[in-house]
């Protein structure tokens, strides 16, 4: 009797969990109706907007993956001076509010900085571009990446890499076929939230690259601008196919990989 | 190719794990590092592979100083204890793995992978992937994966120590074969005395970092040269003794571990470690000890203790009888003809040449030669 009432509490409590996460978005779903949600979607500025947030999204995947992935082989199977300071760099971003990252990077990628003039003079200006979101939203999502990398990395048995040494493999050779095929899943899941990450980023992108439409306007900005504008329906449909991305997806990955 | 290792030291945060070890090992040999677990076996064999780097010391290959060369860069091959197999390979691409980083491809790979599978004979498993092999299997793809590269040193780090009794005796069988085929030179790493002797060509007992004795195994078993070694191999009768008398090929000794009252003087031969010192311990192998009732004649060539039965035992190779000489235990293996029961008197026998003295120093001079053995 103990154990059945025990199961039925922890049952009521996921029931309440999946209350928490189901019902936002059932609501979402009240505000409008079939053939709105498609009129929404065909508008040019709700079609930008979800143009704009997933080419800027999957660059950030492309340069995370670039980037993360050497770190997160450092953090996994090196040792060093500093390692715990690059270790605390990685997850600061994640507790970082995302507006002070964005006001940080605007200090330093706007004219006025030494950096930001720097690249102004090479004709390169970050701030209020495309560019500008990719780094916002790379530097919030990118530590997704390297932890899940890391810890993927940390789980590989050494012997198995010695092993590949003692073949007379390189190091470039053991990391290529022996480290990257059973990190994979790892790195999978870590592409998947640095990907969510970066497609539902708001207040780092919207302080680099401000809300311009067609230009710098993604669908997170895009729904705080409708919404706020009074365009409910609007906002609604961008936030719907935003919802229908993120699932779809991690659908899709879930079965393909063993997350 | 042989194998040398010179005053080789390795700590870790501080704890000497090797202390200016020396090893010498020739080449085509079975060589067996047998010791306690924290004895410097695994660093050793991972020293050897260039997968630890020492502190100070030199290993060289085939004359060939190799202390700063990569793992990948040393032509050796390495079985290790979890036998560390690609979880993501099948059979065939684990052994051919090797054959693929030295670029040999094609027919010329195939034919080098199933050469070797079936010399481990596990050419039927080449599809299928680690987690669907058995222990024995998983071990024989180890071997075979470490053998297709041909290596001039083969280094095994405790292989067998997941396998039961009866795959483990028969891949040890098939391991000793196919080291005599090819004629690699081996170190095989194990803490099991056992697979120590029916492997090894030479052994070297390591402990607390250093080799306390290198022996064929039957010199090291029935010879041990220290305390330490005695013990580990499973050698219990160990007698402390005061020098007495020594004549031309015998001496006479009192047993000083036993209690003043109960003072037992026995013959022993005449060793030329007997005239530096006069406290000594000797040990004796359990073989070398004839149990015989209290009514029973006895050789007077043999020395003759009155004892009594305190226990009997079985080690795994037979019944043992441990003996109480009077403060004093000593074990006699039991012939199967010999039925005795727990706390009967008996007499205690052996030769004067059982028993041996731990002298504790390292031969130099070849099994054959040594006047220890002659005299």
């Amino acid at each position: 009797m103990k154990s059945l009432s025990f199961d039925l509490t922890v049952s009521l409590i996921a029931g309440i969990f999946v209350c928490l996460i189901v019902l936002p978005m059932l609501a979402l779903f009240t505000t409008t109706s079939f053939g709105e949600l498609v009129r929404q979607l065909k508008s040019p500025l709700v079609l930008s907007a979800v143009l704009i947030s997933l080419e800027t999204s999957l660059t950030v995947v492309f340069f995370a993956l670039c980037l993360g992935i050497p770190v997160a082989y450092l953090l996994a199977m090196k040792d060093f001076k500093g390692k715990e300071i690059l270790d605390t760099l990685v997850d600061l971003p994640i507790c970082m509010p995302p507006l002070v990252a964005g006001l940080a990077l605007l200090i330093l990628l706007g004219g006025n900085s030494k950096f930001g003039g720097m690249l102004n003079n090479h004709g390169i200006n970050l701030i209020f571009s495309k560019k500008g979101i990719i780094i916002a939203q790379l530097f919030v999502s990118i530590p997704f990446l390297i932890k899940s990398a890391r810890d993927a990395f940390e789980s590989i048995n050494k012997n198995v890499i010695n092993a590949s040494l003692t073949l007379g493999a390189s190091k470039f050779y053991t990391f290529k076929k022996i480290l990257l095929p059973l990190a994979r899943n790892g790195i999978y899941t870590g592409m998947i939230m640095t990907w969510a990450r970066a497609l539902g980023e708001f207040g780092a992108t919207s302080m680099v690259a401000g809300c311009i439409p067609f230009r710098t306007e993604t669908m997170t900005v895009a729904i705080y601008q409708n919404a706020m504008s009074g365009e409910l329906a609007a906002s609604t449909a961008v936030a719907l196919l935003l919802l229908v991305f993120s699932f779809t997806l991690l659908l899709v990955f879930k079965s393909r990989v063993k997350i | 190719m042989g194998i040398t290792l010179e005053k080789i030291s390795k700590s870790y945060d501080g704890r000497a794990v090797l202390k200016n070890l020396n090893l010498e090992i020739n080449q085509g040999e079975f060589h067996v590092l047998l010791g306690p677990s924290g004895g410097g076996k695994t660093t050793t064999l991972s020293v050897m592979a260039g997968l630890t780097e020492q502190d100070s010391g030199s290993v060289s290959i085939g004359g060939q100083d190799v202390s700063n060369l990569s793992p990948d860069k040393r032509r050796i091959g390495f079985v290790f204890q979890d036998h560390a197999l690609f979880p993501h390979l099948t059979v065939f691409d684990n052994v051919a793995y090797g054959l693929r980083v030295r670029r040999i491809k094609g027919h010329e790979m195939t034919r080098k992978v199933e050469n070797y599978l079936s010399k481990v004979s596990i050419v039927k498993e080449k599809g299928k992937f680690p987690h669907q092999l058995s222990g024995g299997q998983k071990q024989r793809t180890a071997l075979a994966r470490a053998l297709v590269i041909e290596p001039e040193i083969l280094l095994m780090d405790e292989p067998m120590s997941s396998l039961d009794a009866m795959t483990k005796e028969t891949v040890r069988d098939e391991l000793k074969s196919i080291q005599q085929e090819i004629g690699v030179t081996t170190v095989y790493v194990t803490h099991d005395h056992n697979e120590a002797v029916l492997l090894g060509d030479r052994v070297s007992v390591l402990n607390n970092g250093r080799v306390e004795q290198i022996e064929s195994p039957s010199e090291l078993f029935h010879h041990p040269k220290t305390e330490f070694v005695a013990r580990f191999i499973g050698i219990k009768n160990i007698l402390k003794v005061s020098l007495i008398e020594i004549n031309n090929h015998e001496a006479t000794v009192r047993i000083s571990s036993n209690g003043p009252d109960q003072s037992v003087t026995i013959r022993v031969k005449k060793y030329p470690i007997f005239g530096k010192g006069k406290e000594i311990n000797l040990c004796i192998h359990p073989k070398k000890i004839m149990l015989k009732r209290e009514d029973e004649a006895v050789d007077d060539n043999l020395n003759r203790i009155r004892g009594k039965i305190v226990k009997k035992t079985n080690n795994g190779n037979g019944f043992m009888a441990i003996v109480d000489i009077g403060g004093t235990t000593l074990y006699a293996a039991i012939p199967t003809n010999f039925d005795c029961k727990v706390y009967e008197n008996v007499w205690v026998c052996f030769a004067p040449d059982a028993p041996h003295p731990l002298c504790g120093k390292k031969c130099r001079a070849a099994e054959t030669k040594r006047r220890c053995l002659k005299e």
